[in-house]
């Protein structure tokens, strides 16, 4: 089947039901979404869909062909995900970093969706677990990209 | 006096003594089995063959084996309302199992449920069900156990049923007035396909052991199409079985028969995946059946009228009232639990993840089914040897009973379901009782 992965058109051999997940990591080498639970409760895998935070273990490849998937590798080509890496790094977010792609997916679908979200918004949205604990520092770091662009 | 007192007395006692035998002999009797003057146990391979296909549609493995012990061997526990029993050593071993049965006595246990020796069995097995299976299909089985089959040593558990509740004998008065007792005769006016529908569905398939409700003596309130009852819908074990009559919302009214038959195939369909103890009669024993039996299956559940009565205004999707649903903590923890999987449109990602919207148990009114599975998540599907890749995890340590009271009366009232409200007691209740852990959890039922 054809795969739109980051701009860029694959031809995969994979069982309809196969998850997104194991595609985009094992057969197009893709690693920078991870494999956390594979149930759905984690968000290590969160991937773009269409420009909507999807959870890749549990999205059956068959239901993106036809749309438009973004993984953390082609973030910053997004004006909006560039904006998410640079206050990531600016706020030195990431401890082990394992979580950090799919909190990076997460918070670019809610700015795109909510260019300014209250902080009820950024805890409602931001849910995805971190081990490590960076739960403030992803809260700094929304707060601040939720003022807008910087003069 | 006391000389004619006595006399009294002893033409009192006459007839009562009478009684007293005719009741003991129609309680210990064994009764009669076509079988009864043949000898043969054949091992011809085809009938072996077949036989086994019988024991696939009939489910037996389910019971008469525990998931790490040998085939047949026994030992699953199920519950009475007078205490457990253990399913029985079915190998033809002949000290511990049944390789001493002659054709008839196993006839006599399979659709009389008569050991030999006149002992009755429990009802928990479904021989009421079994009674239905033509002479053909009892000598097949026979064959199978006798011959493919490996026989192990492994004795049988007792009951916990306390004396005198353990009698066996009043059994057979149960039997009397609740077993079917005639195999199936083909429905004059149905054609074969319809029939062998009705016979598997009826007879060796035994699916009213679990959809169809009980009457207060523990009996299926009815055995075939001419109850209304029958396959009605029924609580088991923790779980609501739905309906398989036409009803749309707790029914089949809404699939087709190719999607019928596909369930029963795959495990998985456009409305539906299998789950709670559905998960264990696809992975045992309906995805064996041949196409044709599917198809056969699907034409008779498809000819089961609903009964609107019981089942409502059938459900419709409506997008417009979810929004204002959304804004509560039900609605708060579908999107950060559920939503994934099942679609912030409630229409999940068919055949892999079930929709919520018009599912079964978000329009019953029984929420067993729904509140067991958000507990205690689903077990694997296993179509073929492959087991599937999603799964519905267990949500027992990570939300209250609160907090899945809230967020099943959401996904029971979203889009156009009416199911409606939880209450957080009824969470409770069933997390204690589906807890391995817990003093009173439940066993199996009769099925
Ligand atoms: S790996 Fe997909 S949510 Fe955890
Ligand atoms: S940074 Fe280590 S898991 Fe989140």
């Amino acid at each position: 089947m054809e795969l739109r992965i980051n701009q860029k058109t694959y031809q995969v051999e994979a069982d309809a039901d196969t998850p997104l997940l194991w595609v985009i990591r094992d057969d197009l080498g893709l690693t920078g979404t991870k494999y956390g639970c594979g149930l759905a409760q984690c968000g290590a895998c969160s991937v773009l869909v269409d420009g909507n935070v999807v959870r890749a273990c549990v999205t059956p490849v068959a239901g993106v062909v036809g749309r438009e998937v973004t993984t953390i590798e082609a973030i910053e080509a997004d004006a909006v995900g560039k904006r998410v890496v640079a206050a990531w790094v600016e706020h030195q977010v990431a401890q082990c970093g394992y979580c950090q792609s799919g909190q990076v997916m997460a918070a670019t679908a809610l700015l795109k969706h909510t260019p300014k979200p209250s902080d009820a918004q950024i805890e409602a949205a931001m849910v995805n677990l971190c081990r490590c604990g960076t739960y403030n520092a992803i809260h700094a770091a929304m707060h601040e990209l939720a003022q807008g662009e910087k003069a | 006096m006391t000389h004619r007192f006595a006399r009294t007395a002893g033409w009192l006692a006459l007839p009562c003594l009478v009684a007293a035998g005719l009741l003991a002999w129609y309680v210990t009797r064994e009764p009669a089995s076509p079988f009864a003057d043949v000898q043969a146990t054949t091992a011809d391979p085809a009938l072996i063959s077949r036989g086994e296909y019988v024991a696939r549609l009939s489910d037996c493995v389910a019971c008469h084996s525990l998931p790490d012990g040998k085939p047949f061997a026994g030992g699953l526990e199920m519950a009475t309302p007078l205490g457990a029993i253990h399913a029985t050593n079915i190998t033809p071993d002949r000290n511990t199992g049944i390789g001493g049965y002659s054709l008839a006595d196993f006839d006599r246990a399979v659709r009389q449920g008569v050991a030999p020796g006149g002992r009755r069995l429990y009802p928990a097995m479904p021989y009421p069900s079994y009674a239905k299976l033509s002479d053909d299909d009892v000598k097949a089985l026979y064959a199978f156990f006798m011959h493919g089959v490996q026989p192990v040593q492994q004795a049988n558990l007792a009951s916990d049923i306390p004396w005198p509740l353990n009698w066996r004998w009043p059994i057979a008065m149960w039997n009397g007035l609740f077993a079917a007792t005639a195999p199936y005769a083909d429905q004059a006016g149905q054609d074969a396909q319809w029939n062998r529908g009705a016979y598997i569905v009826q007879g060796p398939g035994h699916c009213g052991s679990c959809h169809t409700p009980r009457g207060l003596a523990f009996n299926e309130k009815a055995l075939d199409d001419s109850g209304k009852p029958f396959l009605a819908g029924a609580l088991l074990d923790g779980w609501y079985a739905p309906s398989l009559r036409a009803d749309p919302n707790t029914g089949l009214g809404r699939w087709s028969e190719a999607e019928i038959a596909q369930f029963l195939k795959t495990g998985r369909n456009r409305h539906a995946v299998v789950f709670g103890s559905m998960t264990e009669a696809f992975n045992n024993s309906t995805q064996f059946m041949s196409d044709d039996d599917l198809a056969a299956i699907a034409r008779y559940l498809k000819s089961l009228p609903g009964d609107p009565q019981r089942d409502g205004a059938p459900w419709q999707y409506q997008a417009e009232t979810t929004a204002a649903l959304l804004d509560s903590p039900g609605g708060h923890t579908y999107v950060t639990r559920c939503a994934s999987c099942h679609g912030l449109d409630g229409k999940g990602q068919a055949e892999w993840m079930p929709p919520l919207a018009g599912a079964t148990s978000a329009l019953a009114k029984e929420d067993a089914s729904a509140i067991n599975i958000t507990l205690n998540g689903s077990q694997r599907v296993v179509t073929a040897g492959l087991p599937d890749a999603y799964r519905m995890p267990a949500f027992r340590e990570q939300l209250s009973d609160q907090e899945i009271a809230d967020v099943l009366g959401f996904v029971r009232s979203a889009w156009g379901n009416h199911g409606g409200a939880v209450n957080p007691q009824a969470v409770g209740k069933l997390r204690g009782h589906t807890d391995p852990a817990s003093s009173s959890p439940i066993i199996l039922h009769m099925r």
